[in-house]
C-alpha cells in the first residue's frame, strides 16, 4: 500500500497523496502536491527518512549498455575527478581549453555506469562528443538537436535542445555533464538544471565568470566549483607553449577620414548629452536610450561604422597576406568578429570559411579537412570560439574581435592543445589610434579581476 | 512573431502595450512603399533588397517597424539561390587547391588558381567568382513574393507585435464568444495548464507546470501561439501579465475585441469545423429535423470543478440545455473517468460512443450502462437521441412546474404574462404554464398565454362594449388598442375570453371586424 505516488510532470513533480513534503508546494490548479524536478532526489530521501509509503513513478531511463572506458586521465584531470566525487557526485571543475575537460566527463560517466545527458553550446560540439563517446566509452550516443532525437544511454544535446524538451527529457537521465557550463547561467538556460530530475551532475568549464554576475547561481544548479587550474600552471608541461604578438596596422587614409568624421558624430552626441561611457552598464543605458531618442540612434549607429572602418581595415588584410606568406606551412586559424569580413578573407585568400551560415555538413567536412591537413587555413567568425578541436592547429591571427576574455582564451584553447615541439604563436592585428587599441587591452586583462563581455 | 529587437512598446504605470500600427494613411503608404518594393525586386539579390528597405528607414519611421514590415514579407517570399553549379562543391575544389598550392597571397597566385578550378569545371572565371558564395543568405536571389495589400500587413503586423510582445508574458487570462474546442485543444498540446472561472463571463487563466515555483518566461512563446485562436472570435479580451526583462517589471497587459479587432488580422476564417465525419453527419440529419431544439456546435464550456467540459454539440429548448459529446476509441476506463467529471456537474450530457471502436469488451460496462450512453455503428441514431431530449425536457419541465407550484406567491397584478413571469424567476415557459393552468389562483382566469384578473377582464368588456356602442362596430386594431391600454397583452385571447369573435374582411387584421355572436348577445341581455 503506497500513499504519496510521485510522477513527472513536463518538467515537475507531481505528488499525489495526502502528504506534502518540504520540497512541494500545493498547487490548486490541479489539486496535489507539485516540486520542482530537480528535487527528486531531496523528495525521495525526504520520503525514506520519514517513512512514508510511496511509489515512485518518475524514471523513463533508456536501457543500460555495456561500456568499456578506455581514458586514462592525467594526475590534474584524476584530481578534479576525485574532488568531484567527494563532493557528492555533484560540482564543476575549471580547467584551460585543451586540457582534456572531456576526459575527466567521459571517465565519469564510466564510473556512475548511469544514464547520462552531455549539454553542450553547439551542434559542432555535438559531433565532436559522439565522437568521443564513441572511441572513448565504446558505446553509440544518442543526439536530441539539430534535427536528430534519438535517447540513449547517453546522449548529446545542444543547451537549446534542452532547454526546449525539457519537458519530455527531464525525467530521463540520471547524470547531467555541462561542456561549457558558465551557459548555465543563464535566465532560460538554468531551467534545464531545475526541470531535470538528474541527482548527479558535472559542470565543466575554462572560465566560469560571467559579466552579469549570474555564476554565482551554478552552485544550486551543479554544485560547488571543485577543482580549478589556470593556464600558467599547465603551460609547457601539459599545453604547449605560446608566444603572443600585437601588429598595428594604419587605417588607409580614406578608412581615417570616415573613421574620424563618424565618430566625432558619436563623441559629440556624448557630450552634448553630458553622457559618460565606462561600463558594460553604462553601455547597456546607451543603447536603451537608442530605441527612445532618434540622436542617440544616429549616435550609435556613426560610432558603430566607425567601428566596422577599424575592425574591418583594408590595411588588416595586407598584413594578414604578409603573415600567411611567413606562415604558409603552418596550420593557421584566422579569427574576425563579423562575418563579412569572414567572406572577404575567404574570398581574397580562398581559405575555407566556417561561420553560423554554413551548411552543416559543409562545416563538419571543412573541419575535418583541416584537422587531417588537406587545408591548412580555417577563417571564422564566434563559432569556433568554443570547444572544437584542431589538435595541431598551432597560428592564430585575431583580425577583430569583442574585449571579452573568455573569448581571447577560448581562442587561443584552440591553438595550445600539447604536440611534441610544438610552440603556438597568436597574432593580434589592431588598428592604431582606434577605440580597437582598448579593445584589444581588455580582452588580455587578469582572468581573475577581469570581467569578460 | 517578430525578432525580440523590433519589439516597439510605450510602458507607463504598471502597464504595457505595444505600439500598434494604425491604419493610418501614413502607415498604409509605408507598407505600400515595402510591398512594391518586394514586387520590383524579384530576380534581385537579398541584399539589394534590404539595402532599399534600409533607406525608407531613414524617412523617419522608426526602423523597427519598417525592418518589421520587411520580417513579414520575406515570409511571403521565396530566395533562391541562382547559379548552376553548387556553391559548396566548388568551394570544395578551390579549397582543395590551394591545400595543394599554399594560399595565394598575390592577386596573380589567386588568379591561377581560380583559373585552374574554373577550366577543371569548364567555367569561365567570372563563372567561379560569381557562384563561390552564392547560396550566402544575402547573395540569395528574390523568385517569387505573394503580394497583399497594405492594410492587411498593418494588421498582420499588429498580430506579430502582440505574439513578441507576449513571449514576455507570465501568465495568460482570456474569454471568449466561441472556438472553445481549437483553444482547449491548442492548451493541452502546447502543455500548458488552465483554470475556469466566472468573471462577468467566462474566463479562462492559463499558464505552465512551472509557473506555480517562480514567475516564467518559459511559457511566453507557448501563450503567444494561442493568441490567434482566440481572436479568431467576433468578441474577446485577453490580459497578460507581462515580465519586462529590461526592468525586471511586472506589467499588466489588455487587450479586447471592441478596440483592438480592427487593427488586428484575424487567422482565416474557417466556418464550422467537424472533427469527424460522424459528427457532420448527425448535424446535418437532426438539424433536417426541425424538431423544435436548437442545435449549437461547440458551446461555452461547462466548468466542472477544476476542470472544464467541452461538449461537441449542446441542444436548446425553451432554457432547457442538453449536452452531447460524440466518443471515437474509447476504454471502459477513459468512459468511468469522464462519467466521473459529468458527475461533478449538474448537467444533461449524452454520450454517443462508437461500438466498433471499443478497445475493451462491451459487456464490462453494462453495469455502469444507465449513463446517458447512446451507442453507433457508422452513424449516431436519432431516435434514441430525440427520446432522451424528450424526457430531459419533462423531467425539467416537471422539475421547474413542481418549483413553481411550491413557490409562496400571491399575484397582485391584474396581468400576469407566462413568458415574463418565467423569464423572472428563472424557469422554463412552458412549465409556468403547466404549474398555472393546473391550479390557477384564486380569482383569476386562465388564458392560453395569461392570467387576467376576473375584475380586470369584465373591466375590458365594459370598455369594448362602450366603444362599440358609441361607434356602432369595432374594428380589431382598436380593440388591440383598448386592450394593451389595459395592460393585457394577449388580444386575441382576451376577446375570445369575453366571447367575441373576429370577421376577417380578406386578409388584413386592419380591416377585422370584433362581433358579438348573436347567442352571447342573447345570453347577455338576459
Amino acid at each position: 500500500m503506497f500513499v504519496i505516488r510521485l510522477r513527472f510532470d513536463k518538467g515537475t513533480l507531481l505528488l499525489r497523496g495526502e502528504v506534502g513534503t518540504p520540497y512541494g508546494k500545493w498547487d490548486p490548479r490541479v489539486g496535489c502536491y507539485r516540486a520542482k524536478a530537480m528535487h527528486y532526489r531531496d523528495v525521495l530521501t525526504y520520503l525514506e527518512e520519514s517513512g512514508v509509503p510511496y511509489r515512485d513513478e518518475v524514471p523513463d531511463f533508456p536501457p543500460l549498455e555495456a561500456m568499456k572506458c578506455s581514458v586514462e586521465l592525467r594526475s590534474y584531470q584524476r584530481k578534479g575527478l576525485d574532488r568531484w566525487r567527494r563532493a557528492g557526485l555533484r560540482g564543476f571543475v575549471v580547467l584551460p581549453t585543451a586540457a582534456g575537460k572531456t576526459y575527466i566527463a567521459l571517465k565519469a560517466i564510466s564510473l556512475l555506469r548511469a544514464q547520462t545527458l552531455i549539454v553542450v553550446p553547439t551542434l559542432d560540439l555535438v559531433d565532436q562528443w559522439r565522437k568521443r563517446v564513441a572511441d572513448y566509452l565504446n558505446v553509440e550516443a544518442g543526439a536530441v538537436g539539430g534535427g536528430e532525437n534519438v535517447v540513449k544511454m547517453v546522449t548529446v544535446s545542444t543547451y537549446d535542445s534542452a532547454y526546449l524538451k525539457a519537458e519530455v527529457l527531464g525525467n530521463r537521465f540520471m547524470f547531467l555533464v555541462f561542456d561549457e557550463v558558465h551557459h548555465l547561467a543563464s535566465p532560460s538556460y538554468m531551467q534545464i538544471a531545475e526541470m531535470y530530475v538528474a541527482p548527479y551532475r558535472l559542470g565543466l568549464t575554462a572560465t566560469y565568470e560571467r559579466a552579469d554576475g549570474r555564476h554565482a547561481l551554478l552552485p544550486r544548479l551543479v554544485g560547488d566549483l571543485v577543482h580549478t587550474m589556470e593556464v600558467e600552471e599547465l603551460a609547457g608541461k601539459h599545453l604547449s607553449s605560446y608566444d603572443h604578438e600585437k601588429i598595428y596596422v594604419e587605417l588607409t587614409p580614406e578608412e581615417q577620414r570616415v573613421y574620424d568624421r563618424e565618430m566625432s558624430v558619436f563623441r559629440r552626441y556624448l557630450r552634448v548629452k553630458g553622457i559618460v561611457l565606462k561600463s558594460v552598464e553604462d553601455f547597456h543605458r546607451f543603447i536603451m536610450r537608442t530605441g527612445r531618442d532618434r540622436n542617440a540612434r544616429k549616435a550609435l549607429l556613426a560610432r558603430n561604422r566607425a567601428l566596422k572602418i577599424a575592425l574591418n581595415s583594408e590595411a588588416k588584410l595586407d598584413t594578414l597576406a604578409k603573415m600567411l606568406e611567413a606562415y604558409g606551412n603552418k596550420k593557421i586559424l584566422i579569427f574576425t568578429l563579423h562575418n563579412d569580413l569572414v567572406y572577404r578573407i575567404s574570398r581574397r585568400f580562398l581559405v575555407p570559411a566556417v561561420t553560423y551560415q554554413t551548411p552543416r555538413e559543409e562545416r563538419r567536412k571543412t573541419l575535418g579537412n583541416f584537422r587531417s591537413g588537406e587545408y591548412k587555413a580555417v577563417v571564422t567568425s564566434q563559432v569556433l570560439d568554443e570547444g572544437v578541436d584542431v589538435p595541431d592547429a598551432s597560428v592564430g591571427f585575431v583580425l577583430s574581435g569583442t574585449g571579452s576574455t573568455r573569448e581571447y582564451i577560448q581562442r587561443l584553447g584552440r591553438l595550445l592543445r600539447k604536440v611534441e615541439g610544438k610552440r603556438a604563436k597568436l597574432v593580434e592585428i589592431v588598428s592604431k589610434e582606434t577605440v580597437e587599441v582598448g579593445i584589444s587591452r581588455r580582452r588580455r586583462r587578469k582572468r581573475k579581476t577581469g570581467k569578460g563581455e | 512573431m517578430l525578432p525580440s529587437e523590433l519589439l516597439l512598446v510605450r510602458r507607463r504605470s504598471g502597464r504595457i502595450w505595444p505600439r500598434y500600427a494604425k491604419l493610418s494613411s501614413e502607415n498604409l503608404e509605408v507598407a505600400n512603399l515595402i510591398i512594391q518594393a518586394y514586387s520590383r525586386h524579384i530576380g534581385e539579390k537579398k541584399n539589394v533588397l534590404k539595402e532599399f528597405v534600409g533607406e525608407l528607414e531613414n524617412m523617419g519611421y522608426d526602423y523597427r517597424f519598417v525592418r518589421g514590415l520587411s520580417v513579414l514579407l520575406d515570409r511571403r517570399s521565396v530566395f533562391k539561390c541562382n547559379v548552376k553549379v553548387d556553391p559548396v562543391d566548388l568551394r570544395r575544389r578551390l579549397f582543395q587547391a590551394t591545400g595543394r598550392l599554399g594560399l595565394p597571397t598575390t592577386p596573380e597566385q589567386r588568379t591561377r588558381i581560380v583559373e585552374s578550378v574554373a577550366s577543371e569545371m569548364k567555367l569561365t572565371a567570372e563563372m567561379v567568382e560569381e557562384a563561390l558564395y552564392a547560396d550566402l543568405d544575402s547573395e540569395l536571389v528574390l523568385a517569387e513574393f505573394n503580394p497583399l495589400s497594405p492594410q492587411s500587413l498593418l494588421k498582420d503586423y499588429n498580430v506579430s507585435l502582440t505574439q513578441t510582445l507576449l513571449f514576455n508574458s507570465t501568465e495568460l487570462d482570456f474569454t471568449a464568444s466561441g472556438n472553445w474546442q481549437r483553444i482547449f485543444y491548442a492548451v493541452k498540446r502546447l502543455g500548458l495548464i488552465y483554470e475556469a472561472y466566472r468573471r462577468g463571463g467566462f474566463w479562462v487563466k492559463i499558464d505552465g507546470p512551472a509557473s506555480l515555483f517562480k514567475l516564467t518566461r518559459r511559457y511566453g512563446t507557448a501563450l503567444a501561439k494561442l493568441l490567434p485562436a482566440v481572436i479568431a472570435n467576433p468578441g474577446w479580451t485577453v490580459e497578460a501579465k507581462i515580465l519586462w526583462k529590461y526592468t525586471n517589471e511586472i506589467c499588466d497587459f489588455k487587450i479586447e475585441s471592441g478596440r483592438h479587432g480592427g487593427i488586428l488580422r484575424k487567422p482565416e476564417p474557417s466556418a464550422v469545423s467537424y472533427d469527424s465525419v460522424v459528427e457532420q453527419n448527425f448535424a446535418v440529419r437532426f438539424e433536417a429535423l426541425d424538431s423544435g431544439w436548437v442545435l449549437r456546435r461547440e458551446p461555452e464550456p461547462v466548468p466542472a470543478g477544476r476542470f472544464v467540459i467541452i461538449p461537441d454539440f449542446s441542444f436548446e429548448r425553451e432554457g432547457v440545455r442538453v449536452f452531447m459529446e460524440v466518443v471515437g476509441f474509447w476504454t471502459a476506463e477513459y468512459l468511468r473517468r469522464k462519467v466521473e467529471k459529468l458527475k461533478k456537474i449538474e448537467v444533461n450530457m449524452l454520450i454517443a460512443v462508437d461500438e466498433a471502436l471499443a478497445c475493451e469488451k462491451l459487456a464490462k460496462l453494462e453495469k455502469h450502462a444507465k449513463l446517458n450512453i447512446v451507442y453507433y455503428r457508422n452513424k449516431v441514431p436519432l431516435p434514441p437521441i430525440l427520446r432522451y431530449l424528450e424526457e430531459a425536457f419533462q423531467h425539467v419541465k416537471e422539475k421547474q412546474a413542481q418549483f413553481v407550484r411550491s413557490l409562496p406567491v400571491t399575484f397582485v397584478e391584474s396581468v400576469v404574462n407566462y413568458e415574463e413571469f418565467a423569464a423572472r424567476i428563472g424557469v422554463s415557459t412552458e412549465s409556468v404554464r403547466t404549474a398555472l393552468t393546473e391550479k390557477p389562483p384564486q380569482g383569476y382566469v386562465v388564458l392560453p398565454n395569461s392570467l387576467v384578473k376576473k375584475d380586470k377582464l369584465e373591466e375590458i368588456g365594459k370598455t369594448l362594449e362602450q366603444q362599440m356602442s358609441q361607434t356602432g362596430r369595432l374594428l380589431l386594431p382598436e380593440a388591440a388598442r383598448i386592450i394593451e391600454t389595459e395592460g393585457a397583452k394577449d388580444s386575441s385571447n382576451v376577446l375570445k375570453a369575453l366571447g367575441y369573435k373576429i370577421k376577417w374582411q380578406g386578409i388584413s387584421p386592419e380591416t377585422a371586424e370584433v362581433i358579438m355572436p348573436e347567442s352571447k348577445q342573447t345570453e347577455k341581455d338576459s
